[in-house]
C-alpha cells in the first residue's frame, strides 16, 4: 500500500461514519415517534366510537399522558394517586370522541355516604379554541370549558374562569360512556366522551375549528377521597386541528444537527490524527 | 345601638347570637324534633340534626366529634387545622321502623331498626355520663351551627359556596355553588355541616333566617324554631352588638355566657351559661363540700373562664338570697320575656 493510500484511510473512514450518522439522523425518528412532544392524533374513522369497547378503537393511535398533583390550595392537594391516563381520538365528519384509559383497582361508583368520593376524569378545552389559557381552571380573561365525568354515572359540561369558578352547563352537550377494564396487570377505567365538533352555543368550545386545539386532562381517584383541587393532571397537549405542516417535524431537525456535529467532530479528529502523523514522519 | 368593643366579622352588620343556659336543660329533644320537623324532613336528610341535644360528658353527635379536628391554629386565623369527615356509623345510621305493619296491620313483631342491628346512634350513650353512685353527674347540651365570627368551614370551601351573610352573621351554604366536596364538614370543629347524600350538597343549620326576617305566612318575626319550641325556654336570641340586650349583657358584661370550645378559634357566636350541680354526697347521702361536676372538664368545654363565670354565677346568687337584687340573675330567670328575643331592634338600619 502506498503512503499516499495509507494517508487518506481515516479519512474515509471518517466520511463514512459521518454519512452513518447523518443517515441515521434522518430515519430513526421516522421509523420511531415522529410526533411533536405534545400532540395526540386524531383518527378520522367513518362509524361511531362513542362504545369504549368498540372494535374501531384498535385502529386508533394512542398517546400515554404522564399526570401530576394538581397545584391547588386544598387539603391532601400533593396526594394524588394515578400517573398516567392513555388517550385517543377520532372524528368522524361531525363528532368527536375521546378514549381515556387508566388504572385504578378500585371501584368508586357512590357518594351515597358522607365519606364516600366517586372516581372522576375530566377533559379540559380553551373555550376560545385558537387560545391557551391557563391550565389550572383558565381564568377571567381566557375561560375553559370541561367536560367531567363521574363514577356515579352523571356528566357534566363545565365552564371555569380560574380555580372555584366551575359552573355547569343547564344543558350538557357531552355525553360519556363509561366500562371497567383491565389496565396492564390492573383494573381501570375505559371511558369515552363524545361531542359534536360544531358549537352553536356561546361558551362552549367550537371543536370544528381549523387550527391545532389545546386539550388537557384530570383524573381523580375516589377511593384516595380526591376531589376539587385534590386531583392528577397533565398540561397542556393538543389534537392536531390545524392544517398539516409540511416541514420537518422538530425531532427530526434536532437529529440531524445532532449527527451533523459528530461527524464534524470525528472527521476533525482524524484529520488531527493525520496531521500529526505526517509531522511525526517528516520531523 | 351597636357597641364598639364587641368583636363582628369584618363586613358584617351586626351578629346574631344564641345563650343557651344549661342549668335550665332537661335533655327532651324538643328542640330537636322542631328542628327536624322544620328542615331536615327530606330525603338525604335523615340521619341530620341541625340541632341535637348530647348528653356531657359523652360522646357527642356525631361520635367523637371533638377529636375530629377542624377549626384553627391560632388566634391569628391564618393557618386551619384540616379535620376529617365522620363516618356515617359516627352520626349513626337512619332507622327504619315498620310501624305501618305493627300499629295497623298487626304484624306480630317487635318494633326495632327494620335495617340491622344498631350498635351506635345519636344520644346512644344519653345519662350514662361520668362519675360513680352516688356521685355520678351529667347534664345535657343542645348544639347548633355556631354561626362563628372566624368560621373555619367558610375558609375550606375552595368555592366560596359557604359564606358568612353581610346583615347577620348568619353563615348558609349557597345550595347553587356547592358541589359537595365536603371540606366544609371537615373543616367545621363542631361538625356542624352535614352533606346531603341525594342532592349531593352540604348543608346545615341556617338559624332560621326566615323567621328571624318576619318571611313566615304571618308576616311576624319569630325566633328560630329551637328556641320558641324549648319547653323550659333556655334560649335567649338577639344581637351581640346590642348592647341594651342580654345576650351583650350575659357574654361582654358579666362574662357568664362561654363559647364551647374556644380553643378551636372560630368564635362561636352561640353561648353557654355554665351548669351548676348540686354538692357531691357522702356514702350516707350527707351533702359534702365538693362540687359535683369536676371543674377540670368544665375547663375543658368552656376554657378557664368558666371558673369566673361560675364564681360570678355563685356571687349574683347569694345576693338574691340574701334579699338584694341581682339583674344578672333576672335575666336567667328570663323576668322579662321582652327580652329573651330581641330580634328586631336594629331593623331601622
Amino acid at each position: 500500500m502506498t503512503d499516499a493510500a495509507q494517508g487518506r484511510r481515516p479519512l474515509l473512514v471518517a466520511g463514512l461514519l459521518a454519512g452513518l450518522l447523518v443517515a441515521s439522523a434522518a430515519l430513526v425518528p421516522l421509523i420511531a415517534d415522529a410526533r411533536p412532544a405534545r400532540e395526540i392524533p386524531v383518527e378520522n374513522v367513518d362509524g361511531s366510537l362513542a362504545d369504549p369497547g368498540a372494535d374501531g378503537w384498535s385502529d386508533v393511535p394512542a398517546a400515554t399522558i404522564p399526570l401530576a398533583s394538581a397545584p391547588s390550595g386544598v387539603p391532601n392537594a400533593d396526594d394524588t394517586s394515578v400517573r398516567a391516563v392513555e388517550v385517543e381520538a377520532a372524528t368522524t365528519d361531525d363528532t368527536l370522541f375521546v378514549r381515556l384509559r387508566w388504572a385504578d383497582s378500585s371501584t368508586d361508583r357512590q357518594t351515597s355516604s358522607p365519606r364516600a368520593f366517586a372516581d372522576m376524569a375530566a377533559i379540559q378545552f380553551p373555550v376560545n379554541a385558537t387560545t391557551q389559557p391557563a391550565i389550572a381552571m383558565g381564568s377571567q380573561s381566557n375561560l375553559v370549558n370541561v367536560w367531567q365525568w363521574t363514577g356515579t354515572g352523571t356528566t357534566q359540561e363545565l365552564l371555569a374562569g380560574g380555580p372555584g369558578s366551575t359552573t355547569a352547563f343547564e344543558q350538557p352537550q357531552v355525553s360519556v360512556e363509561a366500562t371497567r377494564t383491565t389496565i396492564g396487570e390492573d383494573g381501570g377505567w375505559s371511558v369515552v366522551f363524545t361531542r359534536a365538533l360544531n358549537a352553536s352555543v356561546d361558551n362552549r368550545t367550537q371543536l370544528a375549528a381549523d387550527a391545532d386545539l389545546n386539550v388537557a386532562f384530570g383524573v381523580w381517584n375516589g377511593e384516595n377521597s380526591e376531589r376539587a383541587g385534590q386531583k392528577a393532571v397533565s398540561e397542556w397537549y393538543y389534537f392536531p386541528f390545524g392544517p398539516a405542516e409540511d416541514g420537518a417535524p422538530f425531532q427530526t431537525i434536532l437529529w440531524a444537527v445532532a449527527g451533523i456535529a459528530i461527524a464534524l467532530v470525528i472527521a476533525v479528529t482524524a484529520i488531527s490524527v493525520r496531521r500529526a502523523g505526517q509531522e511525526a514522519e517528516s520531523g | 345601638m351597636a357597641h364598639d368593643d364587641v368583636e363582628i366579622a369584618d363586613g358584617v352588620d351586626h351578629q346574631v347570637a344564641m345563650v343557651m343556659d344549661l342549668n335550665k336543660c332537661i335533655g327532651c329533644q324538643t328542640c330537636t324534633v322542631a328542628c327536624e320537623t322544620l328542615w331536615t324532613e327530606r330525603e338525604g336528610t335523615e340521619y341530620m340534626y341541625w340541632n341535637n341535644v348530647e348528653t356531657r360528658p359523652g360522646s357527642g353527635y356525631p361520635r367523637d366529634w371533638e377529636s375530629k379536628g377542624g377549626g384553627w391554629e391560632s388566634a391569628e386565623h391564618n393557618e386551619r387545622s384540616v379535620g376529617e369527615i365522620p363516618s356515617q356509623q359516627d352520626y349513626g345510621e337512619n332507622w327504619e321502623f315498620d310501624h305501618e305493619g305493627i300499629l295497623k296491620e298487626g304484624e306480630d313483631k317487635a318494633l326495632k331498626p327494620e335495617n340491622g342491628d344498631p350498635e351506635w346512634g345519636p344520644n346512644w350513650d344519653e345519662d350514662q355520663g361520668a362519675g360513680e353512685h352516688p356521685n355520678n353527674y351529667y347534664f345535657y347540651m343542645p348544639r347548633i351551627c355556631n354561626h362563628c365570627t372566624h368560621p373555619s368551614c367558610v375558609e375550606a370551601c375552595p368555592r366560596k359556596a359557604i359564606y358568612k351573610r353581610e346583615e347577620d352573621g348568619v353563615v348558609l351554604v349557597d345550595q347553587e355553588r356547592c358541589r359537595g366536596y365536603r371540606y366544609c364538614v371537615e373543616g367545621c370543629p363542631y361538625k356542624k355541616v352535614y352533606y346531603n347524600a341525594v342532592t349531593k350538597n352540604s348543608e346545615k343549620c341556617v338559624f332560621c333566617y326566615p323567621r328571624i326576617e318576619g318571611e313566615g305566612p304571618d308576616d311576624e318575626v319569630h325566633p328560630p324554631a329551637c328556641a320558641d319550641q324549648c319547653t323550659t325556654q333556655l334560649r335567649l336570641v338577639g344581637y351581640l352588638d346590642d348592647q341594651d340586650g342580654p345576650i351583650y349583657k350575659l357574654v361582654e358584661q358579666y362574662e357568664v355566657a362561654l363559647p364551647l370550645h374556644p380553643e378551636y378559634q372560630t368564635t362561636p357566636n352561640v353561648y353557654y351559661i355554665p351548669p351548676v350541680a348540686p354538692p357531691q354526697h357522702s356514702e350516707d347521702g350527707e351533702s359534702v363540700d365538693v362540687e359535683r361536676i369536676p371543674r377540670s372538664y368544665l375547663e375543658e368545654l368552656f376554657g378557664e373562664q368558666v371558673n369566673d363565670a361560675l364564681d360570678t354565677i355563685e356571687r349574683e346568687r347569694a345576693k338574691v338570697e340574701r334579699g338584694g337584687h341581682s339583674e344578672l340573675m333576672e335575666i336567667l330567670q328570663d323576668k322579662n320575656p321582652a327580652q329573651q328575643y330581641r330580634l328586631e331592634v336594629f331593623d331601622d338600619d
